[in-house]
C-alpha cells in the first residue's frame, strides 16, 4: 500500500510546497508511490488519516501549537519542510526583540487584545514543539532533495542528507570562492544539500539549510583579518536564518 | 638530457590552428584551461582562443577528468536489479595544459588505481586521454613545487609544450602523442640551441619560486612520524572548520563515496561515485554511527600523515605535488603542507617510519570486482534474536565464494547501497554462505525487509581471514562479544569441522553479551560443548528476574578466572579476541596477565570499509588498509598503532 502524505503549513510563505507543486510532470511519479491525502495549494480534500505529514512553517502562536501536536498524533513520520520548519529561519529574527514590542510595532493601535490569531509568542521551529524524524533543509526546499527524500522514505530507506558544510559542493562545482571576492559567506559552516546554488550564481551563503557548528573564535578572526571582512558583516548574515540558534551565538 | 629527435618546434599561432582543428574535427573533446573570473579552470575549448597557456593555477586539478565530482558507475533498474548497464563513459579527450606537478598527481593516482586490483572506470579514461602538458610560466603564489621537484616533468605526458617566445617547444613523450603532431601538423625539429633554451626556461622558473619547503621531500616521513603527538595537530586544528576543501582541490586525494541514487519512480536507479575528504566527520562513520575520528584534530593530521608518511611508505612517494591548492582555498589557513612542514622542520626525527604499518607480509585477497557486485539469492532466514537475523546467501553462479575465516563481504542492495558484512559460516564446497546482521544502517534495514527467493549483489570475499594453518598444533581461547560472535562463527565452525579438529589442541569459547536475549547460536554452542576437548562458557552482563540464563553474569573478563590457563599453556595458545571496540582494551589486559605474548593474540576490527579494495580510503588505521591487510590483525602488530584500539 502507498503511503498516505499530508502537507501543512504554518507561520511561513508556503514557496517550499510551490517547489513540490512545480514538480510538474513529475508530480506523476509522486502520486505513483505515494497518496496524497491534503496539500491544500494544489487540491481541496483533506483527510485526517495519513503516514506521513510534511510540514512547512514556523510556529508562533499557541493555536499552531494545538493543531501541530495533533498533526504529530496523527503521522507516523513527521517531515520539517523549508528553513522556516527546520530552524525557525527568517521568522526568528523577530525573536531579537520581546513579542509584545514586535506586535506593537507591527499592529500598532489595531484592537487584537485576546484574538488568538495575534497570540503571538517568540518564533519556534517545528522541533521546538514535537518531535520531528527527517528534515528537508533550505528556503526554499530543494526540489531534487525532496524527490530524494521522499524516494527513500518510499524504500524504506533513511534519507541521507548531507552533514558537511557548502564548501564541499562549492569546490566540486569549481566555483570561485566568494570570499576570494571580498564577500562573506555562511558556506563553510553551512549544512550542504543545495548543490551551493547561492554561491554558484555569485551570491554569499546566508546559512538557509542550518548552521553546522560554531567555529572557534580564534578561526573566526583569522578568515576576517585575511580577507579583510568585519565581524558586523558576519553577525548580521547569521541572524537572517540563525537567529538565536546556539552556533550562532 | 632530452632527446633532439623528441623535441620539436611549432609556432605558437601553427599550435593555435591545431586546437581549432582538433576542435573541429569531434574526434576528441578538447579541454583546455580558460579563465573563470580572475581564476583558472580546465573545461571544454569552443575555440584556441580561450586556451590560458600562462595560467598559474587552476582551481581544481585536471583529476576530475579521470576520477569526476560525481560519476556514474552503473545505471540499474529496481524491478529487473541485475539488468545493470555499467556506464560506457566519455569520448576520447585531450587535455591542454597540464602543469607538470599535476601531470606527476595523475602518476600518483595510476599507482593507486591500477594496480592489482584495477579500476576499470579509471582505466579506460586514462587510455581515452591524451594529456598535453605546458611547462609553468607563471608561477601560482602559494605553490612550492620547485621543493617538491614537481615543477618540471619527464614523464607522464603524450606532449608537453615549452613556451619561448614566438615558438613552443613540443617534447614528444609517448607514440600516441607523436602521432597526433604528425596527423595534424608539420613541426621542425629542434635544434640544439632550442632544447638549450628549453632548459633555461627550466632554470629561472626553479628560481622564481619564492616558497620553499625546509625538510627535503625523502625526510617528510621521518618528521611526521616523530611529531605525531606534537601539539601543533591540536593548535592547528583548532582553526579547522573541517570543511575538506583541501582535500577537493587536491591532486593527490583520492579518496571517494559511492551513494545509490532513485529517482522517484522507484524504478530507475543509478550508482554515483563522488568525492570524500578525510577531514569531514562522517569519512569513518559505520552503519552503527561509530564514528573513528572523532576528534578534528585526528582528521586534520590523518590529511598530512597520509600525503607524508602512509602514501610514501606504501608507493614510493611523496603524494604532495606542491601546487598550492589547499593553501588558497583554506579559509583560516592552516592546510598548507609547505608551511605545516616548516613548522616541523625545529623538531625531531625519527628513524623507523614505517612505525605506522603492520611490518608482517600479509597475503591479500585479489579476488572480488571492485564496483559490479555478483548476483545473489537468499536461500534462507533465520531470526536469531530480536535484532540479528542470519541469511544464507547462495552465488548465482554456482561457485563456492571462496573465503577463508574472518574475510567479509560487501552486500549490495540496488537503490540502497552496499555495506561490509562478515561471512560467518566456514569455508566449504557449496556456493551458499551465512551472513548474520543487525539492522543497523540502511543495507542491513533493507535485508530485513526482504524475503526467500530476493536478489541481492556480492563483491568480495575482501581483506586478509585467519590463517589458520598458523593456528594448527596449539591450544585456542576464543573471546567474543555480542555480534563479535558472527566472524568468530567462520573460525570456531572451522576449527571443530571433523576433517580438521585433530589439527588443533584444546579450544575453550569465551562469549559475552549484554543479555540474555542477545546470545546468538544457542543452540551451535550446544554442539559445540560436544566437542572433543573443548570448554565453552558464556556470560552476560546484566540478568533481569525472569529471564532464563544458566551462564555467569558479569562483563566477558570474569570469565577468565574460570579458565585454567598457566603460563607454560599461554605460550602455547593462540587468543583470538573479536567484539566491541571498548572490549579489547580489558581483555588484552587480562590475557596479558596470563601471561599470553602480543604474538599470540589475534584480534579482528571493525572500520568503515567501503571499497574493500583499498582505494576510497574509508577504513584505514593509520597506514593501514583495513579492507586489504585486516580485519584479523596480530596484536603485536597494530599495539602500536595510535588508531587501532583509540
Amino acid at each position: 500500500m502507498k503511503p498516505r502524505v499530508a502537507f501543512f503549513d504554518f507561520a511561513s510563505c508556503e514557496g517550499c510546497q510551490l517547489q513540490i507543486a512545480n514538480l510538474e510532470e513529475e508530480i506523476l511519479d509522486l502520486i505513483s508511490i505515494v497518496d496524497v491525502v491534503s496539500f491544500r495549494e494544489v487540491m481541496k480534500e483533506h483527510s485526517d488519516d495519513y503516514d506521513i505529514a510534511f510540514i512547512e512553517g514556523s510556529i508562533m502562536r499557541p493555536i499552531d501549537v494545538q493543531r501541530l501536536r495533533k498533526i504529530r498524533s496523527h503521522a507516523k513520520i513527521l517531515v520539517a519542510l523549508g528553513a522556516c520548519a527546520t530552524i525557525g529561519g527568517i521568522n526568528k529574527i523577530r525573536n531579537q526583540w520581546p513579542a509584545e514590542e514586535v506586535k506593537k510595532e507591527v499592529y500598532r493601535d489595531a484592537d487584537i487584545d485576546g484574538n488568538e490569531f495575534f497570540d503571538a509568542f517568540q518564533t519556534k521551529a517545528v522541533n521546538e514543539v514535537v518531535p520531528v524524524d527527517y528534515y528537508i533543509h533550505g528556503c526554499p526546499i530543494d526540489r531534487d532533495e525532496f524527490k530524494h527524500i521522499v524516494a527513500s522514505l518510499a524504500l524504506g530507506k533513511k534519507p541521507e542528507i548531507p552533514n558537511y558544510p557548502v564548501c564541499v559542493e562549492c569546490k566540486k562545482n569549481e566555483n570561485v570562492c566568494l570570499f576570494e571576492l571580498g564577500k562573506f559567506c555562511l558556506g563553510p559552516i553551512t549544512r550542504a544539500g543545495c548543490n551551493a546554488i547561492c554561491p554558484a550564481n555569485g551570491s554569499a551563503c546566508e546559512g538557509c539549510r542550518g548552521i553546522l557548528k560554531k567555529p572557534q573564535v580564534e578561526c573566526i578572526m583569522d578568515v576576517l583579518k585575511r580577507y579583510d571582512l568585519t565581524y558586523e558583516e558576519m553577525k548580521s548574515r547569521c541572524t537572517l536564518y540563525n537567529y538565536g540558534r546556539e552556533e550562532c551565538k | 638530457m632530452t632527446e633532439l629527435k623528441n623535441v620539436k618546434i611549432i609556432a605558437k599561432k601553427d599550435f593555435d590552428s591545431v586546437v581549432n582543428n582538433l576542435i573541429q574535427d569531434e574526434t576528441y573533446e578538447i579541454v583546455g584551461v580558460k579563465t573563470r573570473g580572475k581564476k583558472f579552470v580546465f573545461d571544454i575549448l569552443e575555440n584556441a582562443s580561450e586556451l590560458c597557456l600562462n595560467y598559474d593555477v587552476t582551481i581544481l586539478p585536471p583529476k576530475k577528468y579521470f576520477l569526476p565530482q560525481f560519476e556514474k558507475l552503473m545505471d540499474f533498474n529496481l524491478e529487473k536489479p541485475f539488468d545493470v548497464k555499467e556506464n560506457e563513459d566519455d569520448k576520447p579527450r585531450i587535455i591542454i595544459g597540464m602543469h607538470p606537478y599535476d601531470i606527476i598527481a595523475l602518476e600518483q593516482m595510476d599507482k593507486l588505481y591500477l594496480d592489482s586490483q584495477r579500476d576499470d572506470f579509471y582505466k579506460r579514461r586514462r587510455d581515452n586521454t591524451i594529456i598535453i602538458g605546458v611547462d609553468i610560466q607563471k608561477v601560482s603564489e602559494r605553490s612550492f613545487a620547485a621543493s617538491m621537484n614537481t615543477h618540471v616533468t619527464d614523464s607522464g605526458f603524450d606532449l608537453l609544450l615549452t613556451n619561448l617566445g614566438n615558438i613552443y617547444a613540443i617534447t614528444i613523450g609517448s607514440e600516441k602523442g607523436r602521432q597526433l603532431l604528425q596527423k595534424h601538423v608539420a613541426t621542425k625539429n629542434a635544434t640544439d640551441e632550442d632544447i638549450k633554451k628549453v632548459q633555461e626556461v627550466h632554470d629561472i622558473l626553479f628560481s622564481k619560486y619564492k616558497r620553499k619547503v625546509k625538510i627535503e621531500k625523502k625526510d617528510w616521513s621521518s618528521f611526521l612520524v616523530a611529531n605525531y603527538d606534537h601539539a601543533l595537530w591540536e593548535e592547528r586544528s583548532d582553526k579547522c572548520l573541517g570543511c575538506s576543501s583541501c582535500t577537493m582541490v587536491c591532486p593527490t586525494c583520492f579518496c571517494y563515496d559511492v551513494k545509490d541514487e532513485v529517482s522517484l519512480n522507484l524504478k530507475d536507479g543509478k550508482r554515483i561515485r563522488t568525492w570524500d575528504g578525510c577531514l569531514l566527520r562522517d569519512f569513518t562513520k559505520i552503519g552503527s554511527g561509530e564514528v573513528f575520528r572523532e576528534d578534528m584534530r585526528d582528521r586534520y593530521r590523518h590529511r598530512f600523515f597520509r600525503k607524508g608518511n602512509y602514501l610514501p611508505e606504501r608507493y614510493g612517494f611523496v603524494a604532495c605535488v606542491g601546487c598550492g591548492r589547499c593553501g588558497t582555498a583554506c579559509l583560516p589557513d592552516i592546510a598548507d603542507p609547505c608551511d605545516v612542514m616548516n613548522e616541523l622542520s625545529q623538531f625531531e626525527t625519527a628513524e623507523d617510519t614505517d612505525r605506522f604499518f603492520i611490518k608482517q607480509k600479509t597475503t591479500t585477497s585479489e579476488k572480488g570486482t571492485i564496483h559490479i557486485p555478483g548476483e545473489a539469492t537468499i536461500k534462507r532466514m533465520k531470526k536469531l534474536t530480536e535484532m540479528e537475523t542470519l541469511f544464507e546467501i547462495e552465488l548465482d553462479d554456482k561457485n563456492p565464494l571462496n573465503h577463508k575465516p574472518g574475510q567479509f563481504v560487501e552486500v549490495s542492495i540496488f537503490g540502497i547501497g552496499e555495506a561490509p558484512i562478515s561471512v560467518s559460516s566456514a569455508p566449504s564446497n557449496s556456493s551458499s554462505f551465512d551472513i548474520v546482521v543487525r539492522k543497523v544502517g540502511n543495507v542491513t534495514s533493507k535485508l530485513f525487509t526482504m524475503k526467500i527467493g530476493d536478489k541481492l549483489g556480492i563483491r568480495g570475499p575482501f581483506g586478509n581471514g585467519f590463517d589458520v594453518e598458523s593456528l594448527e598444533k596449539k591450544n585456542l581461547l576464543f573471546i567474543s562479544g555480542g555480534i563479535g560472535m558472527v566472524p568468530m562463527r567462520s573460525l570456531i565452525d572451522y576449527v571443530v569441522d571433523k576433517n580438521n579438529r585433530k589439527k588443533f589442541k584444546d579450544i575453550t569459547i569465551l562469549y559475552g553479551c549484554k543479555r540474555p536475549c542477545e546470545v546468538l547460536f544457542t543452540d551451535e554452542v550446544k554442539k559445540w560443548e560436544k566437542v572433543d576437548n573443548l570448554i565453552c562458557k558464556m556470560t552476560v552482563d546484566q540478568c533481569d528476574d525472569g529471564e532464563c540464563w544458566v551462564g555467569e553474569v558479569g562483563l566477558i573478563t570474569t570469565l577468565f578466572p574460570k579458565i585454567k590457563l598457566d603460563t607454560a599453556d599461554s605460550k602455547n595458545t593462540i587468543a583470538v579476541v573479536i567484539g566491541p571496540p571498548i572490549m579489547y582494551k580489558f581483555v588484552i589486559q587480562c590475557l596479558k596477565t596470563l601471561g599470553f605474548p602480543d604474538e599470540n593474540i589475534l584480534v579482528s576490527l571493525e572500520r568503515r570499509m567501503k571499497c574493500g579494495v583499498g582505494k576510497c580510503g574509508h577504513c584505514q588505521i593509520n597506514g593501514v588498509y583495513v579492507c586489504k591487510e585486516g580485519p584479523v590483525f596480530n596484536y603485536s602488530q597494530i599495539r602500536n598503532l595510535p588508531e587501532a584500539f583509540a
